[in-house]
């Protein structure tokens, strides 16, 4: 990888982009994303992710604030701070006519790369992403995993520092989707990432940091694991064995405790939800005493929703409920 | 696709000409292969081709003399009059017809904004410019063996194709620059259409010692015998190259800033 000089690979301050006086795309963005970083991007559809990236490639421009990409400050003419980013949009548009290979060679160019580099450079990636025998047929007829890999391909020619993928496997069977993810895993090795996507469970798999935006404002910056641990653990579901009058006793018991919101069984399942302001080691506890009481054996415990997406979903809750202190950051 | 991490990372010298030299042979290419550029050539070659041989029957049959320089003025005078609104059409889509995805895949890469510019404005005068001069240099000779005229001049003809040429530099400078400056394709066309024509015609409606296209395309014909002032021409030829220059560099730095 190559050196960084301000030792971050992207950096931004105050970042807003307001579209013609009308719409406000994104909100006062300040993030710091070190080298290795695989960066998941997360927001409903319009919560300004697209808006992020362009801003990051300099193909828009900032309203106020700055983006600097290697310690060097972005601009839609920085082409030589480009040669080092690797982009997927997120529906990658190709020129009619063209096989992969004088995309590539074409792409190639755009990157100044002279012929003695390009050409071995475009056959070896093109054997990487198993686009040898479709690599003189026409991109148009190409189908969905066929074109995700040669965007691949395509966002990989420069050997770029810095990868930036829009939403990398939309659209992808499962086979293309869990290959992208592996790919993703390998490249991050000794690459940065920035992988922008609705899949949570994608983004949980492959980034170690998280990047939430909610209505154009960056509401998380920082570990997945962190964002993982804001989650409220309040739903739970065992599954139970024992004799069913048991059972029911025990349902009943925990049904009369106002320590919960929800209870329900259903063939041997029992589905809790806890009220939001108890600990819930004290409510866990209470609900082994009571099957134990019961004499009702569990057999197993989950924590019911997926852990980013349910973090994810409780940020943005917990942001639409601020209200009006959310324009004050000492509220916040 | 894990053997992509297998392929060694190299460290090579970037040219820095190559991205506006790729953009300017992909916007050739593909500008060479549109149906509009298509049109265009088949209808002014049909016209040049058709006018010639008109003329060519009307003198062998009816006795109808007209000089080979009046014939090649008419011709590039409505030609082009004609022309003028593909010309428009080709130029003025340029880059505002490649907004959104098309744009994203290219400009994200390792291109300023000025060299793309500069490859499509570039691009876009070499295939105007090359046709202009290849179809009235064929009908200059081909003027000069069928009606058999002495009239017509070397340096006469050279300049007149300057004189439009000059023109025509101007028409394409206008609208690759209103087309970057453009979102909609339609409405980049219906502007710069609109100020072709209007100015052109306000032009004309000035004093003479004003140059205008209609005057200097009137006085073509002259130019061919080899009859004019090449301090005049020379004249309205910078005035259009300058006009076309500053049109460049206002299109080229609205371009630089702008969202695309």
């Amino acid at each position: 990888m190559a050196e960084i000089s301000s030792g971050l690979v992207v950096e931004t301050d105050q970042l807003t982009k307001i579209y013609q006086n009308r719409q406000i795309a994104l909100n006062d963005v300040t993030l710091k994303l070190e080298p290795g970083s695989v960066l998941g991007l997360l927001g409903h559809n319009g919560a300004g992710k697209t808006t992020l990236l362009r801003l990051i490639l300099g193909l828009h421009c900032p309203t106020a604030g700055w983006v600097r990409l290697f310690g060097q400050k972005m601009t839609p003419n920085a082409a030589s701070l480009r040669c080092r980013i690797g982009y997927i949009p997120t529906n990658p548009q190709f020129p009619s006519g063209m096989t992969p290979i004088t995309y590539l060679d074409y792409i190639a160019r755009l990157f100044g790369l002279p012929a003695e580099a390009r050409k071995p450079r475009l056959a070896s990636l093109i054997r990487a992403v198993d686009l040898l025998g479709a690599s003189g047929d026409r991109i148009e007829n190409f189908s969905n995993g066929m074109i995700a890999r040669l965007a691949v391909a395509t966002s990989l020619i420069n050997e770029p520092d810095l990868l930036i993928w829009d939403e990398p496997t939309l659209g992808l069977d499962p086979e293309a989707r869990r290959s992208m993810l592996e790919l993703i895993k390998t490249l991050a090795r000794d690459k940065t990432l920035i992988i922008a996507s609705h899949n949570l469970s994608d983004i949980d798999e492959v980034c170690n940091h998280a990047a939430v935006l909610s209505h154009g404002h960056l509401i998380y910056f920082g570990s997945l694991q962190d964002l993982k641990g804001r989650m409220k653990r309040n739903h739970y579901e065992f599954e139970l064995e024992g004799d069913q009058k048991a059972i029911t006793r025990a349902l009943q018991a925990l049904k009369g405790m106002s320590d919960f919101k929800f209870v329900n069984l259903k063939q041997r399942r029992l589905e809790i939800r806890m009220s939001e302001e108890i600990n819930n080691t004290n409510a866990l506890a209470n609900i082994f005493m009571t099957f134990a009481d019961s004499k009702v054996t569990v057999i197993s415990i989950r924590s019911v929703g997926m852990q980013t997406e349910q973090a994810f979903l409780d940020l943005v809750e917990e942001e639409a409920s601020r209200g009006f202190t959310r324009a004050y950051k000492n509220a916040a | 696709m894990d053997a992509i991490t297998a392929i060694a990372p190299t460290r090579v010298r970037i040219n820095r000409l190559l991205p506006y030299w790729a953009v300017f042979q992909a916007d050739l290419k593909a500008t060479f292969n549109s149906w509009i550029y298509r049109v265009w050539l088949l209808l002014s070659l049909g016209v040049l081709v058709g006018y010639l041989l008109y003329r060519f029957g009307a003198r062998h049959i009816a006795g109808m003399i007209q000089s080979a320089p009046d014939t090649m003025g008419d011709l590039m005078h409505w030609v082009i009059y004609g022309s003028l609104t593909l010309i428009i059409a080709i130029t003025a889509g340029a880059i505002c017809s490649e907004r959104g995805s098309m744009a994203d895949s290219i400009l994200c890469r390792g291109i300023s904004r000025y060299q793309y510019f500069l490859g499509k404005w570039h691009a876009r005068l070499v295939l105007i410019l090359g046709t202009f001069f290849v179809k009235n240099i064929l009908a200059m000779i081909g003027a000069y063996f069928l009606l058999h005229s002495e009239a017509i001049t070397i340096h006469g003809s050279l300049v007149a194709m300057l004189v439009v040429a000059s023109m025509l530099v101007f028409v394409i400078t206008f609208g690759v620059s209103v087309s970057a400056m453009s979102s909609n394709t339609l409405v980049s066309i219906a502007v710069v259409w609109m100020t072709i024509y209007g100015g052109g015609f306000l032009l004309a409606q000035l004093p003479s010692i004003i140059p205008s296209p209609e005057r200097a395309l009137q006085a073509l014909p002259n130019v061919i015998k080899g009859f004019y002032d090449w301090n005049a021409l020379s004249r309205t030829m910078l005035i259009s190259l300058g006009v076309s220059l500053g049109t460049a560099m206002v299109g080229m730095f609205y371009f630089a800033r702008r969202d695309v």
